[in-house]
């Protein structure tokens, strides 16, 4: 066993500690809005793309679970290890740049990884929402935990303070997967809140999911999938370049 | 011999402009108890974060047992036992050790069995499965310790280790330091505590303002600066 999968296994285990914090909390969330927005008042709202809303719903709601997940966890996780100074530790420890960025990322991707599978077991029953395109759905699942824990550990080493993780969180990434089309088709936006939802990137990343799910987007899902990428590889450079060149882990 | 440490030129100018070692020499003999002293801010915590690779130095090279600091050698054979306690927050006593150890390239059974080793040396075994935020401060220093000396350095650096330890515990930890260095391990102890340095190191570097002013052994050091102790040494260095 490397540095990197001793490195890996505490960030998931990190996770596994607190699991009412980092996993139980997340599905029971997403849970309720399945429930409450779905089941109470989906019987109020129309088929929408041929699928009831209950169903219509659960990829956007899967997919942001999964992304704050990825977020928050490796911001709060790096942070922390700042903050206490304990990432000493590792930076001193005879592992390559890499081998530290992709052992932080793991974290946040287990933790997505797990709230995933255990919304989709839950979902699937209640709602009967289908998976047309398994593979497909995967693919924007990696990409999309990819993209938001390289964020999660970019900020996590760029924050001063505590707030600063959460401000991402409450005013960047919540927003934009609101606005992104979790609970609605952007189809049905008037000019220009129609134009502008493809501005923002957490739009592709939704119908990438919902097309993986229902075989239904909002967009060409290639161009669904190929955004999420060309997010998500730049991004986790960023956090790469941060563990190779040090700036703001070192003095 | 090869040297346990060598810096040549060594340069960390920080981004506020501070210069916190400016074209700093130094060298470590391999099986050396060498002690840095100097006043707060004089460069020793920057020297040893430039031979742990904590900061980015400005110019210079540092050697480990003549590789590069940077190298995954020279990393594996450095021990740190930092000023502050610097413990993970969400792993017990056991678990810091058995990470640390994996971190550092030990498999599994191999950090296993030298974790339970420290943790008797160290007498953490009560609180084996207590996380570190729960353990006495005089608990945490000792994991800190057990930590450095978890994947067997060849070169261990102990930054003010007894700073804020009871009188009990430092002779404790001064006993079990010796014992390392009897072992051939070699020491790089910083400490305010002149007393501690003159007990156990065999030579003393004296530094200011990120320069190295003096070393030798403390008997040398008294006779050059024609001193009755090292107290007396110490103030007539900073002074100079």
């Amino acid at each position: 066993m490397t540095g990197m999968a001793w490195l890996c296994k505490r960030e998931i285990l990190r996770v596994y500690k607190v699991w009412t914090q980092t996993v139980f909390a997340p599905v029971i969330s997403s849970l309720l809005f399945i429930v409450v927005f779905g089941l109470s008042l989906g019987g109020r709202i129309r088929m929408v793309e041929g699928f009831h809303y209950r169903e219509f719903i659960v990829p956007g709601l899967v997919a942001m679970a999964m992304m704050q997940a990825a977020y928050s966890n490796n911001s709060a996780s790096v942070f922390q290890a700042r903050s206490d100074r304990y990432i000493n530790d590792v930076l001193s420890a005879p592992m390559r740049p890499w081998q530290m960025n992709l052992g932080v990322n793991m974290g946040g991707w287990a933790r997505s990884l797990a709230i995933g599978v255990l919304l989709l077991a839950a979902a699937i029953p209640i709602t009967g929402v289908p998976v047309h395109h398994p593979l497909f759905m995967i693919a924007a699942v990696l990409l999309g935990i990819v993209l938001f824990g390289a964020l999660g550990v970019v900020v996590g080493i760029y924050a001063e303070t505590f707030d600063h993780h959460t401000f991402v969180n409450n005013i960047v990434i919540l927003p934009l997967a609101f606005m992104g089309g979790v609970f609605y088709s952007v189809s049905r936006l008037s000019s220009p809140w129609h134009q502008l939802s493809h501005v923002n990137p957490v739009f592709y990343l939704v119908n990438a999911m919902r097309y993986g799910f229902l075989g239904v987007s909002d967009a060409n899902q290639w161009l669904c999938l190929g955004v999420t990428a060309a997010l998500a590889i730049p991004v986790y450079a960023w956090s790469q370049y941060l563990f190779s060149s040090g700036r703001k882990l070192k003095a | 011999m090869t040297p346990a440490l060598q810096t040549e030129a060594l340069t960390k100018h920080y981004d506020d402009g501070t210069v916190a070692l400016q074209d700093f020499d130094l060298t470590v003999p391999d099986g050396a108890f060498f002690g840095l002293l100097g006043p707060n801010g004089a460069g020793k915590t920057t020297l040893i974060s430039a031979v742990c690779n904590l900061i980015r130095v400005t110019s210079g090279d540092v050697r480990v047992f003549g590789e590069p600091a940077d190298s995954l050698p020279a990393r594996a054979w450095v021990g740190l036992a930092e000023q502050d306690i610097n413990l993970d927050r969400f792993l017990t006593v056991e678990e810091t050790l058995v990470y640390h150890g994996g971190y550092f390239g030990m498999s599994r059974a191999q950090a296993e069995a030298r974790a339970t080793e420290m943790i008797d040396a160290f007498d953490l075994r009560a609180k084996a499965h207590t996380r570190a935020p729960k353990l006495s401060g005089g608990m945490r220093r000792r994991l800190l310790l057990a930590r450095a000396l978890m994947h067997r350095p060849r070169l261990v650096i102990l930054d003010e280790p007894t700073a804020g330890v009871d009188f009990e515990l430092r002779t404790e930890l001064w006993r079990y330091i010796r014992q390392l260095h009897s072992e051939g391990t070699t020491i790089l102890l910083t400490t305010h505590y002149l007393e501690e340095a003159e007990e156990l190191c065999e030579e003393i570097a004296l530094i200011k303002g990120g320069r190295l002013i003096a070393r030798d052994s403390a008997d040398g050091l008294r006779e050059r600066y024609e001193a009755t102790s090292l107290a007396d040494v110490y103030v007539k260095a900073m002074a100079a």
